[in-house]
């Protein structure tokens, strides 16, 4: 990082076999002589005033992905470089087939890459190259920064053996016979090497040379559908942020319809001048396609940040990625369009979604239990096939309502259960007698009638040993208020001194 | 000739204030009844209720259901449930889908919904939605919402107590938005204060001891409430005690129980209020002891 022309030289430290050496180091700290694997107290010798840091691994993984998050700029496959055994794998792979003529070629790809990051305070060694093993031996161990295409084999064969990506130990044996560069093993009969060094050796070369495919694997998902605006001008406003929206969520319609596709999970990258990218993240019901909507929905998400969306210096690059899409169903749509667009519940879900979190729209799922906290949940809706738990949830109440004859409009469930039961003193008579008096929230209440009990055996596969048997009665005190209350434990066999607890109101 | 031509810029400018203000009584009126007349009143089941109403709830209005004690919140919530199937029932025009939205604060007594207990009431589990934001402002934001989206069938709004922040203008544009889009919008006051709101009406709903049936006799009867309209903008108030039937979705009227006014509680802590500092303590701070009665019991 540059900083103030005065300051010290930079170097980060760690604690290699008991020693404090140096890890990295800037250019003022290498043109006063200090070396990487030094000794701090050998570097302090030499420059006194080294400002030093010790490393921090997860931080520097931190920032590495932040810095791939906004290579996406140029290409959606972009991987971290994942080469175990090398040292010094503080890289990024950038598949950019496809990309480059987007940015003038080659060139200008790099050049811009080079000069934003550069702008961010970042010094970053660039090789272009036909296979990701001639890039990453070139941008460490070589000078070139775009490698001809067809010319990588003849470009990496005089760099040295350890831009194989092969461990250390295996460089230095490989040195200590003579073999110094990769020129000196391209060459050599195959066997005899993989015999000696093992067949890691000759996969390296292979993929450096191209004889061998190497796929990189992207950190995000490629997303299914994608289109972008850059602006020479960056943009601060909402409003404007809001106008290239509806502008993208245009152009992303045609491409679905092409497709027979509807968006379910949408996501907005804002890519700020410095560097940040501003993620939002957009999900639906159902299958959508529908400009107006789209943008309704992200200016929802927009309004719903708890910090405003820092436009700094302003975005130069907007993008709306579709990350999820589903089979879109036109006849349904034609059905729905006799309702004004953005009326249905569906859009009203996605909006209320948007901007309060997924999580907080529910809708009701069944479990198939009698334990009554257990026997059902609650799951955003968005996670949900509406159709299909509309569904579920319909067979479910049914097996779950008692096929009892009950006398017309007796009902043996309350409608407001309290998530924990709660415990209440109560007198009752034992062993198994209905509660006679209770009180339950600072109140006393005494019964008048009562009913009972329902017995719900414990879930014992669940619950193991010790679980109690609920006696639950339906009882009603003498102002008319109706509860669903149980004891916990049979008397005599479970326990000597059952627990009574409230769980629910009646209407 | 100038005199005559300012007589009938005159004339036409009367008859523009003339026309404006039919206009806008006419939009008074409507705002008054808190319905248009385009969405048929939603009827409760039971006739005196109905007639009262002169034909029941306007649909697209905003009505508040208030439960005065927490306890009586599972009456309050039977009856804003009830009308809330009724207008499931109804079918108005392809309308379906109940939106529960709850304010964060009901969530302190812990009391959610029970699937299990809204099937044998009479509701399908699966048609609500439940909408539970992190603060009062993004719940009256999801009401607002809800209640402008023309295809839903009906909006709960729970709330605690009296915030201030749901005042009589956040109350107007939820009665605004319901009135345009034709759902019923319902405010349920959690253990809430009678408060002036935009709402067409306001039900107390207290709950009622069970029926005497010689076939039950100690069984725990079906539910009954006592409902109160303490606000009627269209027409009268009253008071009525009803039952809710699952079977055909509707309330019908039911006799009071014998022992129910012949045998107040025994306990003077029955009658004591939650809290005392409420607005009209009066008349509710402990009971009349019937001292011969005790006297005898000592004896």
């Amino acid at each position: 990082m540059d900083a103030h022309p005065d300051a010290p030289p930079v170097v980060v430290t760690d604690t290699i076999k008991n020693a404090i050496r140096i890890t990295a180091l800037d250019q003022r700290a290498r043109n006063s002589g200090v070396r990487l694997n030094q000794s701090l107290s050998d570097a302090r010798a030499l420059v006194p005033d080294l400002d030093c840091h010790p490393a921090d691994g997860a931080r520097n993984r931190a920032l590495l992905l932040k810095i791939a998050g906004w290579c996406e700029r140029y290409t959606p496959l972009v991987a971290l470089d994942a080469a175990p055994e090398a040292e010094g794998n503080h890289g990024l792979f950038m598949d950019i087939t496809g990309c480059a003529h987007l940015l003038g070629g080659e060139a200008g790809l790099v050049s811009d890459l080079e000069a934003r990051l550069r702008a961010q305070g970042f010094h970053a060694r660039l090789c272009l190259a036909d296979t990701p093993g001639a890039a990453w031996a070139m941008a460490r161990y070589g000078q070139a920064r775009i490698i001809a295409e067809g010319a990588h084999a003849e470009a990496i064969l005089p760099l040295s053996l350890s831009g194989l990506r092969l461990p250390p130990a295996m460089v230095a044996s490989l040195g200590r016979v003579g073999l110094k560069t990769i020129g000196c093993i391209a060459g050599l009969p195959r066997a005899p090497l993989a015999a000696r060094f093992g067949a890691r050796l000759m996969q390296r070369l292979d993929q450096a040379l191209g004889r061998e495919t190497e796929a990189i694997s992207p950190i995000m998902p490629v997303a299914e559908l994608s289109t972008e605006r850059r602006f020479a001008e960056p943009l601060t406003h909402h409003d404007e942020i809001s106008h290239v929206t509806a502008a993208l969520a245009e152009g992303i319609i045609e491409p679905l319809e092409r497709r027979g596709l509807g968006l379910r999970h949408g996501r907005l990258k804002l890519f700020r001048v410095d560097g940040h990218v501003s993620e939002l993240d957009v999900q639906t019901a159902r299958p959508l396609r529908d400009a107006p909507l789209i943008r309704r929905l992200f200016a929802e998400r927009i309004a719903g940040l708890h910090d405003d969306l820092d436009a700094g210096f302003g975005f130069d690059l907007v993008r709306l990625d579709v990350v999820h899409a589903d089979p879109f169903d036109a006849a349904q749509a034609e059905m729905m369009a006799g309702h004004s667009a953005g009326q249905g519940q569906d859009a009203l879900v996605d909006r209320l979604g948007a901007r309060l979190g997924l999580e907080r729209v529910q809708r009701f799922v069944l479990a198939d239990t009698h334990i009554p906290e257990r026997s059902f949940g609650r799951q955003p809706v968005a996670h949900l096939g509406a159709a299909s738990a509309r569904q579920a949830a319909g067979n479910a109440v049914l097996a779950l309502t008692p096929e009892i004859d009950l006398p017309a409009g007796i009902v043996t469930r309350p409608l407001i259960l309290f998530d924990r039961p709660e415990l209440m003193q109560t007198i009752a008579e034992v062993p198994d007698g209905p509660p006679l008096k209770f009180r339950w929230r600072g109140v006393a209440y005494e019964v008048n009638r009562s009913e009972g009990p329902e017995r719900i055996a414990c879930e014992w596969w669940l619950d193991g040993r010790g679980a109690r048997t609920r006696d639950y009665f339906r009882v009603e005190d003498r102002q008319g208020y109706r509860f669903w209350m149980f004891r916990h434990g049979l008397y005599g066999r479970e326990t000597s001194d059952p627990a009574w607890y409230m769980h629910g109101l009646f209407a | 000739m100038s005199l005559s031509r300012l007589q009938t810029a005159t004339d036409i400018l009367q008859a523009c204030t003339r026309a404006y203000e039919a206009k806008a009584c006419q939009a008074h009126r409507e705002m008054a009844l808190g319905g248009g007349e385009t969405s048929s009143p939603l009827t409760l089941g039971a006739s005196a209720v109905d007639h009262c109403l002169e034909g029941g709830l306007a649909c697209g209005g905003l009505h508040e259901v208030r439960s005065p004690l927490a306890r009586d919140i599972g009456a309050a919530t039977g009856f804003a449930l009830g009308l809330a199937a009724r207008a499931m029932a109804a079918d108005r025009g392809g309308r379906a889908g109940i939106v529960w939205v709850t304010d964060p604060a009901t969530r302190v007594d812990g009391g959610g919904l029970f699937p299990a207990g809204l099937a044998q009431y009479g509701l399908d589990p699966s048609c609500l939605t439940m909408v539970e934001p992190g603060d009062l402002q993004g719940a009256m934001w999801a009401a607002d919402e809800a209640a402008g989206c023309a295809g839903l069938a009906a909006l709960i709004f729970q709330i605690k107590g009296n915030p201030a922040r749901f005042d009589m203008t956040a109350t107007r544009r939820l009665m605004l938005r319901a009135r345009g889009s034709g759902v019923l919008a319902l405010t349920l006051r959690q253990s809430g204060e009678e408060e002036a709101s935009a709402a067409a009406t306001r039900w107390r709903v207290n709950t009622e001891m069970s029926g005497a049936d010689d076939n039950y006799q100690n069984g725990v009867g079906a539910m009954r409430l006592s409902l109160t309209l303490e606000r009627n903008r269209a027409g009268r108030t009253g008071q009525w005690l009803l039952a809710w039937n699952p079977k055909d979705r509707s309330f019908h009227h039911a006799a009071p129980n014998p022992q129910a006014r012949a045998n107040p509680s025994a306990h003077s802590l029955d009658r004591l209020p939650v809290s005392a500092n409420r607005r009209d303590p009066s008349g509710k701070m402990g009971q009349v002891l019937d001292l011969r009665r005790d006297f005898g019991r000592a004896s």
